[in-house]
């Protein structure tokens, strides 16, 4: 039973070592992104509200001023609440942007109100407003400036920024699907990138044609559905130039990849298409599920399917066998042509996907979308453990690659790490997350 | 290039995979050790890499590190010497153009003591769209981006706008009507064309045929246009005699230089509507024989473009100050930080840059 379980984790890990990979990563940005901060929301509003009713003198009044913004809405509303509470009245509630907030508060001495006391948010106290009217208007000389004292928050952890993570793998990852199955199957495919440019482009063009800003639901998801349809053929079309004519699938793909930027570009004439109405952006920027984005339950859902598909069905077996040994395979009687064709198709489709979500996160399609998105695609299946030269891979090994590679990227710009190193370290990191699971994949071998 | 590096990378894990390097012993011996030392070696080299690699990038602690009090009871901020950190993303850092604007924007934050990063969306506006919700994650002070698209960046406008971060476009603006922008602050490219038009007519001494070599997609170039035509419109003896796209590009320019002088040959001069096209159509000028006769004035400031005007190939360029629309952003974010309202569009003059000014130009050899 024990060692039942032990070659079960054994397994796991020599699997999934990169999930190792990840979790570390993931702890060493957090710890590097942990910093002191003001409390928001509730508890920072009544560790204030305390504060302030203990600085008031009798018979003064407070000032609140916020942000724009629901943080700041939050904040005003919950401190608000919890000074009337503490039985300090509240002589003015500011909000708004830093000269609005001055021209505002600069105006109530003239109206005979005395300001001994401001409180504010964090992010507030750090203006340089503060200083500027301090030295240049003498009526709030004395003025004390409250906010919350801090407290000690990773950026990388916050719930925010996790969502952030996710919101920003979903195209890569969901590409990556598909990209996972044809390297399965020994091929490649570098059109991916211009495919999403052009679904994009097709999205934005058939809700202009259907109505712009005015196009229903039904025309909606009918350019999605034709987008992407569009691009599963030009998919089948490269997949029937490899399996029947046997042309290497670098070349196809790379013509395939001119072809299709060339005719994303013809359609939108070079320019974005931006007549889409704000409901689109449901797919990219809404959320339904736990607060997650919808393209990132999307993305689950597909690598469900797909995991099922790859381990539970024959034809998902067939792309093993025909990366492994085409010869035996099509001895053995596995329709080669057939399995090729299906895996472009497949590639080309979430390649569309991806277009149809990246029009909906930025309510426009260009045809400069997906630049080198190939590369990613294929560095994020690599990393997560699949084999260049076919018949070895899990689609779930290709999700911890995605992750791998956002959460380095959103871990450098958390830490500023300044672009053109970001770019070195992006390589260095994923050459040695892949050293990494090799090793471990060698040793986990040998114990087995 | 990165694609073949993976696949080199797997080409080599594929091999060492099938024994075939521990054939090689004799060339490297640690092969030949004992197959767990490799390996542990191995994972301790590969940690030391990862691990190397990130505190390699973590030198200049982040200023929120620095500042505060540690205490977690509500005890009054001390002076706050550093105001924030201002998040930027460019269209790309590959164009001389925005790494000068960068850096200016690094030292104009310095002397009024704001952090500024920078970033890139490298042409991807998905990209930019990431970095935008990393500045938002981050809680930055302020946001100024140029934009790598136009439109698409207004989502991430607007994101920003409801977490109530303040933002600034430098060079290119948005144009989704929704998304709020405090101020923008760009090269004056209307007044540059008017410029340049006035070069030219002082090149031909008021009389003559031009023609302009343009790329009419993008709009910074149909000002430049608009304000060249105004000027020779003053002028009834100078006549405009082509208008013909070289997409902004030094080779399609040369060619529909080339057909231009073909049609034309008595041209008096042309205006390239950037230094890619003006070196493009130096090139045809230069392939028919009639530098000097054929005056040429371009546009951006490149420094091949100074080295041509030093030589005699092209008699004026338009220079734009990327150093200067940095700075101003910067200082723009200062001024708005501090309370004063700042204007919705800033537009920096362009100046005219002749051969007497390549002469005393240092930077030319």
């Amino acid at each position: 039973m024990t060692s039942g379980i032990r070659t079960a984790v054994a397994r796991l890990a020599g699997q999934y070592g990169m999930l190792l990979v990840l979790a570390v990563l993931c702890l060493f940005f957090a710890w590097a992104t942990y910093h002191e901060e003001s409390p928001t929301g509730q508890a920072g509003a009544e560790l204030l509200a305390e504060w302030v009713a203990h600085e008031t003198p009798k018979g003064e009044v407070v000032v609140i001023v916020t942000p724009t913004g629901a943080e700041g809405d939050e904040f005003a509303a919950h401190l608000t609440s919890a000074l009337t509470h503490e039985g300090v009245t509240i002589g003015a509630a500011l909000q708004g942007d830093p000269p609005t907030v001055r021209k505002a508060l600069e105006a109530l001495p003239a109206k005979g109100q005395h300001v001994p006391l401001i409180a504010t948010t964090g992010d507030c106290r750090n203006w340089s407003l503060w200083d500027a009217l301090q030295q240049s208007n003498s009526a709030f000389a004395a003025t004390k400036i409250l906010a919350p004292g801090s407290v000690r928050r990773s950026t990388f952890l916050t719930a925010s920024n996790l969502r952030n993570i996710a919101d920003q793998t979903a195209v890569i990852a969901i590409i990556a699907v598909g990209m996972t199955m044809v390297i399965i199957t020994g091929g490649i495919d570098l059109s991916v990138g211009s495919l999403l440019a052009l679904s994009a482009v097709l999205t934005a063009w058939l809700i202009q044609r259907a109505g712009g800003e005015r196009a229903n639901g039904v025309a909606l998801l009918g350019s999605c559905l034709v987008a992407i349809v569009l691009c599963g053929v030009v998919g089948g079309f490269m997949g029937w130039l490899t399996a029947r004519l046997k042309v290497p699938p670098f070349i196809v793909t790379l013509a395939g990849m001119q072809i299709a930027s060339g005719m994303a570009f013809i359609v939108s004439h070079g320019q974005s298409l931006y007549d889409i109405p704000a409901s689109f952006t449901w797919l990219g920027r809404g959320t339904t599920l736990f607060a997650l984005p919808n393209a990132v339950v999307l993305m689950v859902a597909i690598y469900l399917v797909a995991h099922l598909f790859m381990t539970r069905t024959a034809l998902g077996r067939t792309l093993y066998a025909v990366g492994g040994n085409m010869e035996a395979s099509r001895l053995s009687g596995v329709s080669i042509r057939k399995t090729l064709v299906l895996v472009y198709v497949v590639s080309a489709l979430m390649a569309g996907i991806g277009g149809v979500i990246t029009v909906s996160q930025l309510k426009a399609g260009a045809p400069i979308y997906g630049v080198m998105y190939e590369m990613y695609v294929i560095a994020a299946v690599v990393v997560g453990g699949t084999s260049l030269t076919g018949g070895q891979g899990r689609v779930f090994g290709t999700l911890i690659g995605a992750f791998v590679i956002a959460v380095i990227r959103n871990g450098m710009n958390l830490m500023d790490v300044e672009p053109y190193t970001q770019k070195v370290l992006l390589g260095v990191v994923i050459l040695g997350a892949v050293l990494i699971d090799i090793s471990r994949q060698r040793r986990s071998k040998h114990t087995a | 290039m990165l694609g073949c590096f993976y696949f080199l990378l797997s080409e080599a894990a594929e091999w060492w995979d099938r024994g075939i390097l521990h054939n090689v012993t004799s060339v490297i011996t640690i092969f030949s050790a004992e197959e767990r030392k490799v390996q542990r070696r191995l994972s301790v080299l590969a940690s030391l890499i990862l691990a190397g690699a990130i505190f390699g990038c973590n030198q200049s602690p982040s200023p929120e590190a620095k500042k505060g009090d540690a205490t977690t009871s509500p005890t009054p901020k001390a002076e706050v010497k550093q105001k924030g950190v201002i998040g930027v993303s460019l269209l790309t850092m590959a164009n001389p153009f925005f790494k000068v604007m960068g850096d200016a924007m690094q030292a104009a934050g310095g002397k009024i003591d704001f952090t500024v990063n920078i970033s890139a969306g490298e042409m991807d506006a998905a990209r930019q769209k990431d970095q935008v919700n990393d500045f938002i994650a981050k809680k930055v002070t302020a946001i100024v981006l140029s934009p790598v698209d136009s439109r698409s960046i207004g989502t991430s406008i607007l994101e920003a706008n409801k977490a109530g971060i303040p933002v600034f476009t430098a060079d290119i603006g948005c144009l989704d009507p929704v998304a709020k922008v405090v101020s923008h602050i760009a090269t004056d490219n209307y007044g540059g064309g008017r410029l340049a038009g006035e070069a030219l007519v002082k090149a031909i001494g008021g009389k003559g045929t031009v023609a302009i070599i343009t790329h009419p997609e993008v709009e910074s170039v149909i000002l430049r246009a608009k304000g060249f035509k105004e000027v020779i419109a003053k002028y009834p003896d100078i006549k405009i005699v082509a208008e013909l796209p070289g997409g902004g590009q030094r080779d399609a320019s040369f060619k529909t230089a080339q057909d231009i002088l073909e049609k034309h040959p008595d041209l008096n001069g042309i205006f390239a509507i950037n230094d890619p096209s003006a070196l493009g159509a130096v090139a045809a000028i230069e392939k028919a024989g009639k530098i000097g006769t054929i005056k040429v004035v371009g546009f951006d400031g490149m420094p091949e473009a100074k080295q041509a005007i030093k030589a005699g190939k092209i008699y004026a360029d338009i220079v734009q100050y990327p150093e200067k629309i940095g700075e101003m952003t910067i200082q723009a974010v200062g001024r708005f930080m501090a309370g004063e309202t700042v204007p919705a569009k800033t537009l920096i003059p362009a100046g005219t840059y002749l051969k007497s000014d390549a002469d005393k130009d240092a930077s030319l050899k």
